[in-house]
């Protein structure tokens, strides 16, 4: 007879007795609760996860020397950007990966994760091969390389960087039944670089023509845009740290421009030149794209700030209330951000918009920074939901229904959608994107001036 | 001539503040934000200025920001001419344009160079070609007409057309566009004069007229004739930016929520109950709505599964050569035979170095040729090694 055999069925016979007499024990000292009896019936003895050694636990981790640079969890793999062919211009070059806002935890989006856009691919930029010039309506043009633009002095803020085509596919209807991809061309960090006021403070900037900067990146697309030198005077920064670390190459590595609250698109990633001029340029993407088409057939061009915005994150159609019991607490959370100012309030509505009560604000309350928000609820069994979150700014800005911003900008805006957007819980805990509007159709008679 | 230095910087955002005031800083109840100095912003919103040691919450050094730094060297002649070659429509004082430089180029040439570098990817006279974007669509004085083409009462209506004929106001972007980032797979490759005969061609296919006539084949583009050129949508935008004094109404556009539908409110009167019109109703997703996401939506924790050694053919296909050969050279079609003619080993070794017609040097993948053969075999034949 196997020797080996019989010492492996001791073992396991002392350890049930072991567990029995625990279980035992504890069920004497918590007798009386339903909740543990309950339990009982479905876990019997308990969980194989607490029963057991962890199979983890009884073998070699991995040694510190592994993963020098560390990567996350591999049980997290589904935890990515995604893309998808209708928002690519023909290729993967000229589109968009997508942050999956659905599993963000905080203010601050992981590097990897942060939402990539690009006109032409993410290039990669030799960091020794890197330089900035700065001409124009200066009297010193200037040239730089990256150690020497690293040498003025440091400056690191908190701010999100939002596509202001975030919701764009959603002005006639909603199209998305997905978090990450109605609200997140969007993400956010702590970056750190240069004020550009700190840079240009001695080049002699002719303030009496200088009304506007180019700022062009040195990929594929040669992407440029135009900023009014409020801007650029006030808090614009050329940013190199990402989180604590460099840019990634998806964030325009080794520099890009930073405009706190500014359309993404503004913040010229791979930047290579800053050229000040009296008159605007007309880059492809402040002309053909980035402009917002109204009713009138005028478009607004130079939109700049993303305008204040909300959404609850959990539920979320991708994060469902499927496995919640009747009676269950259970936190409503979301996020707010404006790239006008600070949030200074978010309201929470359960019927679509017609009746709001307010929310709380958790954590950093930060200037044009996305901000947490969380609302206690109890959940019931059957209860149709309609979540719609709205939130307000200090400049004064308050999220508009469909129908109010609809009314002036009509449906071809394309950029810049920033009214309320809801969640519809059906009766078994299911999460759906529904928008409250009016459908023109039936009512007519609408002011398309 | 006024100087930038520090001193001016805080003169700046003392006028733009006491100018502004009124109309843009608006006060809120008791929340935090409320202690820091804000001014307003040129887009609408507020700016947090600097308060001693502080800007918002964030504290700073305000030393550093006095000092004076002077890093780097100034850019020689040659840099600055290698580097300065965007093109403006309107220069200091002049309506002359800026940047545009000595060339030209026929609608004719154009017509060559965009059959050749062009069309794979924007189809026939620019007409588009799956999702890559169209380049003209007909007539641009009549499409400029749809730009009032709203489908804000009836969803199913005709929308607007914005191409470049009916929509982009200004040349220079065209040229600029062109040169610097077109053809999109090797951008930088033309030549002054190619760019002019491309930008011709645009025209061309807009059916644009220039003087007061349509611009036809013989047509040629110059610097002479460039600022002739005036485009149908030049005057359909707002805010007006041109000119030497723009920014104010800039500034005022945007300190006016009703141009672009947004709403101000103060925090104490916001809304709280019955809110919403009676006649909004719950609109939702049509048809399942956008599914084809990559990779498809999953919240699952597991342990991803192990990939194959090799490549995944079909997968490599779909991510990087479907967008160009599903609709031309597709899997396993006849065109193939008139390439494998010249010997199997020439189309792996123009598709490994990409060709002027548009093949990208290896789709643009990167992987070992071994296995970019394996991909090649499976488009031309069809069938999975
Ligand atoms: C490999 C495919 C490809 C080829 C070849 C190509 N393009 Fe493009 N083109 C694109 C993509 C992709 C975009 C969109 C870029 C973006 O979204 O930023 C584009 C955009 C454009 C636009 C701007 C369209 C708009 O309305 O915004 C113009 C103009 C243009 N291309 C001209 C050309 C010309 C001229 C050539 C030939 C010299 C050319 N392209 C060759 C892929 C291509
Ligand atoms: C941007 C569009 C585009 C993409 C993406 C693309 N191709 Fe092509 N490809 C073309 C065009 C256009 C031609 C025809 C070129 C010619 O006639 O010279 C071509 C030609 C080829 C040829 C024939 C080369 C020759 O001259 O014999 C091969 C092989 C090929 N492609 C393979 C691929 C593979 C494999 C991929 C994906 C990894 C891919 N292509 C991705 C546009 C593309």
């Amino acid at each position: 007879m196997d020797k080996n055999k019989s010492n492996i069925d001791l073992e396991i016979s002392d350890r049930r007795n072991f567990f029995k007499k625990t279980v035992a024990i504890s069920v004497t000292a918590l007798a009386g609760t339903s909740l543990l009896a309950s339990q009982n019936a479905t876990f019997g003895d308990g969980e194989p996860e607490i029963l057991n050694h962890a199979k983890w636990g009884q073998v070699w981790g991995d040694p510190v020397s592994k993963n020098l640079y560390g990567v996350p969890s591999p049980y997290e793999h589904n935890v990515i950007r995604r893309n998808t062919k209708l928002l690519a211009s023909g290729n993967f070059r000229a589109s968009i990966a997508v942050t999956p806002l659905h599993e963000s935890e905080g203010i601050i989006t992981p590097n990897g994760l942060f939402f990539s856009r690009s006109h032409g691919g993410t290039c990669f930029v030799d960091p020794n091969e890197f330089r900035l010039m700065i001409h124009g309506l200066v009297d010193k043009p200037l040239v730089l390389t990256l150690e020497e633009l690293k040498r003025y002095p440091r400056v690191t803020r908190t701010h999100f960087i939002e596509c202001p085509a975030n919701g764009g596919q959603e002005w006639r209807a909603p199209q998305f039944n997905s978090l990450q991809f109605s609200k997140g061309f969007m993400s956010s960090a702590e970056w750190t670089g240069v004020y550009i006021k700190d840079l240009i403070k001695d080049l002699g900037l002719d303030l009496s023509k200088a009304q506007w900067m180019l700022a062009e990146g040195s990929d594929n697309s040669e992407m440029g845009r135009t900023v009014p030198i409020d801007k650029v005077l006030d808090d614009a920064m050329l940013v190199w740290g990402q989180n604590g670390e460099a840019l990634r190459p998806e964030q325009g590595y080794p520099v890009r421009l930073l405009l706190p609250g500014w359309e993404g698109n503004l913040c010229v990633k791979w930047l290579k030149r800053l050229e000040f001029s009296q008159e605007p340029w007309y880059a492809k993407e402040e002309t053909s794209k980035y402009t917002n088409l109204k009713p009138s057939g005028k478009a607004i061009q130079h939109f700049y700030a993303n305008e204040v915005n909300s959404t609850v994150v959990t539920p979320s159609p991708e994060k469902p209330w499927t496995h919640l019991k009747d009676g269950d607490m259970v936190e409503i959370e979301g996020l707010a951000w404006s790239g006008m100012g600070t949030i200074t309030g978010v309201d929470l509505s359960f019927d679509g918009g017609k009746n709001y009560v307010k929310a709380k604000l958790k954590g950093l309350v930060l200037p044009k920074s996305w901000t947490r928000w969380s609302y206690m609820h109890k959940y019931k069994k059957g209860d149709v939901l309609l979540l719609t979150s709205r939130a307000t700014d200090d400049a004064g800005f308050i999220q508009p229904t469909i129908d109010e911003e609809t009314l002036v900008m009509g449906v071809e805006a394309v950029y810049h959608r920033n009214a309320v957007e809801t969640w519809e819980v059906t009766a078994d805990g299911k999460v759906n994107h529904v928008q409250i509007r009016t459908d023109h159709r039936e009512t007519k008679g609408v002011n398309n001036a | 001539m006024r100087k930038f230095n520090t001193k001016l910087i805080t003169t700046v955002s003392a006028i733009t503040l006491s100018a502004f005031f009124a109309a843009g800083c608006v006060g809120n109840d008791a929340t935090p934000e409320s202690k820091w100095k804000t001014g307003s912003d040129i887009g609408g919103g507020v700016t947090y200025i600097m308060d001693g040691d502080k800007t918002g919450p964030y504290y700073v050094n305000s030393d550093a920001h006095k000092m004076s730094i002077s890093n780097g060297r100034v850019p020689t002649a040659a840099e600055l001419k290698a580097w300065n070659v965007d093109l403006q429509p309107r220069g200091i004082g002049s309506p002359n344009g800026q940047g545009i430089p000595v060339g030209s180029g026929s609608v004719e040439e154009g017509e060559e160079l965009y059959d050749a570098k062009c069309l794979s990817c924007h189809g026939d006279f620019g007409a588009g070609y799956g999702t890559y974007p169209a380049l003209g669509n007909g007539n641009a004085y009549e499409l400029n007409k749809t730009l009032t083409n709203n489908r804000y009462l009836d969803p199913e209506a005709d929308g607007p057309t914005r191409v470049f004929g009916s929509y982009w106001p200004q040349l220079t972007t065209m040229f600029w566009y062109i040169r610097d980032a077109m053809p999109h797979p090797k951008s930088k490759t033309l030549t002054t004069d190619e760019v002019y005969a491309l930008t011709a061609y645009m025209l061309y296919i807009n059916e644009i007229e220039v003087n007061g006539e349509l611009v036809e084949e013989e047509f040629v583009l110059s610097n002479e004739n460039f600022l002739d050129v005036r485009m149908p949508n030049e005057d359909g935008f707002e805010p007006n930016i041109a000119g030497a004094n723009s920014l104010p109404g800039v500034r005022a556009y945007f300190n006016n929520p009703a141009n672009y539908g947004a709403q101000k409110v103060k925090y104490e009167e916001r809304c709280m109950t019955d809110c919403q019109d009676e006649s909004a109703k719950v609109v939702k997703i049509q048809n399942g709505g956008i599914q084809s996401f990559t990779p498809p939506l999953s919240v699952v924790r597991d342990l991803p599964k192990v990939k194959k050694a090799g490549i995944d053919v079909l997968e490599v296909y779909k991510n990087n050569c479907s967008s160009c050969h599903d609709g031309m050279l597709s899997v396993g079609s006849d065109d193939w035979a008139n390439y494998t003619t010249k010997g199997i080993d020439k189309v792996y070794e123009n598709a490994i170095s990409g060709t002027d017609a548009g093949m990208p040097a290896m789709g643009g993948v990167s992987m070992s040729k071994e296995n970019f053969k394996t991909l090649v075999d499976y488009l031309i034949t069809g069938k999975i090694k």
